[in-house]
């Protein structure tokens, strides 16, 4: 039986190049029996007996996805082929939880779990970024991002999911600050004041952040990573509820504010615990509707399972970009299209175009005013992933398998656009682009949406875009 | 052997349309009660609109034919054209719905019949022969995928063979026999291979409905393991 080593470093497997992340907890014995428990378990008490067992009767290994993958499209390796890694999962659910399965064992020397089949897993499971792009071409329409979810869950049942992830659901679930990055409430309210006096220096206006205000419109929930990293898309976002005039209808809440849920990419106890910590937050502030800044998987997680996991009328799930685009329609909001004079290009976050409902609306915004916008080849739908979905970004010890694998298609892509600006409204997908930018040397910045729409949005009362420009080009010299 | 002939036309015919038909019903019903009422309300809140569009462009899957796919996939869907046109429509297997099923099907000409025949056999050695030597196919391909590629191309080689005397290596007697037996044994195989997605296609194309999680289900599995609070 194979075994874990003492550092805690998934090996690899059959002697191809792997890439290990770090766990907890190296589970070093019975792994096949805990694993056919797990799945037992997860078989016994969720739906997704009826989904295993129409794809295991159905798969037709055509090898469309491969093409599609860009992780495959840079390695070539049958096991980064979609289909090949679904297929791990539904040869075992095959063999050990059908008749067929039982049968055909007592007749011939067939499939059978073994230690170096997990490893394959466990290795495989997370070199996908669950971008779902397979899925999309996929003639049987297999969800083999949903069979990638599945396989982790079994898996983190086991002890075995990136300590990354692990680490920070913890702290996000049982921890004092209740978010993944450990921010306690006096930091919150420190970096709302510092970003209030940088919105006073920047566009000359006094603003206090709302903090646990009660009955407002729209509780607002960042990746709370943005606190710490993304002040310039805070800001664009505050600019824009000052501007519209919804100034005293939002509120950010304090026992609360992480839009992030890692649930959505390996567990579905911590998925919905988490989805119920949010709505939770909004129980006790009696807000009306959920408003999620600039993430996407935190808006997918929203938007998809808030409605799932709500006792009684869900709350309603925006993103951000689409309470912006509205103001724009109403003409709330101005933008100054004199401003942004660079080639700007966008990102399309997998969870909320491809898997979600945000296509059209961050293209209104930015053709609205910058007028040199370039898209992408593919985009969309067809978008490529950044390299660091499904919750890689935040396993910094495959930073290269991310950069050199699985963000080269992308970093390729942005290089071709001759882009200056990549936006990106997607806390995941900036940490990672910025990675790719740094590491192909990419002559482009990346920001979100609401960064630049800082720059060029007019406030009655505040300093002209213009004016702004101005000031940060001197700042800058 | 023409007792053989007419055993296989008759009875065996009977059993194996039933084997198939039952078998098949068996994955709808499952399907559907695991769906409708397993899930029930929550289905309300799926994104049908994106999965039902999604589902649509399959049908004639144009827009599908990416770069590196094209020739699998045009020979692929060219395929399931004949597959499903020929044992359905064509002028002798219609006899044979008549009497079982007394349905009065319109039959395709003899000639239309003879191209979709031989052009299906065509699409599948071309299949055959993209799974032998495309390297990423190859790596996924089990015996199984042969074997029933196999299998289809069987009673469409026989029938061919046998409704052409001139090409025919065996007698029409034998040849007949090899049609009717390999496309019984092909009946029998659909409810339980791959070949079940002549029905359970529609529901792993509706797959994303699957997202609508059970609640509290994750819960009941921790506690099933851990026997304790679950841990995080």
């Amino acid at each position: 039986m194979s075994t874990i080593p003492e550092e805690s470093k998934i090996q690899t497997v059959k002697e191809k190049k792997s890439y290990p992340y770090y766990i907890e907890n190296p589970v070093e014995e019975n792994r096949v029996e805990r694993f056919l428990e797990a799945f037992a378990a997860i078989l016994k008490y969720t739906d997704y007996k009826p989904l295993l067992d129409s794809y295991c009767n159905s798969s037709a290994k055509c090898n469309r996805c491969a093409v599609t993958c860009p992780v495959f499209q840079v390695t070539h390796d049958p096991r980064d082929i979609p289909c090949y890694r679904t297929n791990l999962l539904l040869d075992t659910y095959k063999r050990y939880f059908t008749i067929g399965g039982w049968f055909k064992s007592r007749f011939t020397s067939t499939f059978e779990l073994t230690d170096d089949i997990i490893d394959e897993m466990l290795d495989g499971f997370y070199r996908c970024t669950a971008c779902r792009r397979c899925t999309r071409e996929c003639p049987m329409g297999v969800d083999h991002g949903m069979i990638t979810r599945l396989g982790r869950y079994i898996l983190s049942l086991m002890g075995i999911v990136p300590k990354a992830l692990q680490v920070s659901t913890r702290e996000q679930l049982e921890g004092e600050t209740h978010n993944t990055s450990q921010i306690p409430k006096a930091a919150l309210l420190n970096t709302l004041e510092f970003l209030s006096e940088e919105l006073k220096d920047m566009l000359g206006i006094e603003v206090e952040f709302p903090v646990d205000k009660m009955k407002r419109d729209y509780v607002f929930f960042c990746a709370v990573s943005d606190y710490l990293l993304e002040p310039e898309t805070l800001m664009g976002n505050a600019a824009v509820l000052y501007a519209s005039g919804d100034w005293d209808r939002w509120t950010i809440g304090t026992c609360n504010y992480d839009g992030i849920n890692y649930g959505l990419f390996y567990s579905d106890w911590h998925l919905e615990s988490i989805i119920k910590q949010l709505i939770a937050e909004v129980d006790r502030l009696k807000g009306k509707n959920i408003l999620i800044g600039e993430c996407g998987h935190a808006s997918r997680s929203a938007h998809d399972f808030v409605p799932v996991f709500s006792n009684g009328k869900p709350y309603p799930v925006y993103n951000f970009m689409e309470y912006t685009l509205k103001c724009i329609k109403e003409g709330r909001i101005k933008l100054n299209n004199d401003i942004v004079t660079e080639k700007v290009t966008y990102h399309d976050p997998c969870n909320i175009a491809r898997s979600g409902w945000i296509i059209d609306q961050p293209r209104e915004i930015l053709k609205s005013f910058v007028p040199n916008f370039v898209e992408m080849t593919p985009h969309g739908k067809d978008n490529y992933c950044c390299g660091g979905g499904g919750g890689l970004v935040s396993v910094d010890e495959i930073h290269d398998f991310r950069m050199n694998i699985a963000g080269k298609v992308k970093a390729e892509q942005i290089r071709r656009t001759g882009a200056e600006i990549v936006i990106s409204p997607c806390a995941n997908c900036k940490k990672q682009l910025k990675e790719l930018v740094e590491h192909y040397e990419l002559p482009c910045q990346v920001m979100g949406i609401h960064d630049l729409i800082l720059k060029a949005i007019e406030i009655p009362g505040a300093k002209s875009a213009a004016e702004r420009n101005e000031e940060a080009e001197m700042f800058a010299m | 052997m023409e007792a053989w002939i007419d055993f296989a036309k008759g009875p065996l015919f009977a059993v194996t349309f039933l084997i198939m038909i039952l078998g098949l019903a068996r994955l709808l019903i499952i399907q559907v009660y695991n769906l409708i009422i397993s899930k029930g309300g929550r289905l309300k809140n799926a994104p049908w609109k994106s999965i039902l569009k999604d589902a649509v462009t399959w049908f004639i899957p144009v827009k599908h034919l990416i770069k590196g796919t094209v020739i699998f996939s045009a020979f692929s869907f060219m395929f399931h054209i004949g597959v499903i046109l020929v044992p359905v429509l064509l002028a002798d297997h219609i006899v044979l719905w008549e009497n079982f099923l007394g349905a009065n099907l319109p039959a395709i000409g003899q000639g239309f019949a003879d191209f979709l025949t031989l052009f299906t056999i065509g699409c599948i050695l071309v299949l055959l022969i993209m799974r032998v030597f495309v390297r990423r196919q190859r790596a996924m391909s089990k015996p199984m995928d042969y074997f029933l590629l196999i299998m289809v191309l069987l009673p469409f080689a026989s029938g061919y063979f046998a409704s052409h005397p001139g090409s025919n290596p065996l007698t029409w007697e034998s040849m007949m026999l090899v049609h009717l037996l390999s496309a019984e044994f092909l009946l029998v195989l659909i409810p339980f291979t791959k070949l079940a997605h002549i029905v359970l296609y529609f529901f792993d194309r509706i797959s994303g409905l699957h997202w609508q999680l059970r609640p509290g289900a994750g819960d009941k599995v921790a506690r099933a393991l851990f026997d304790e609070e679950a841990r995080v």
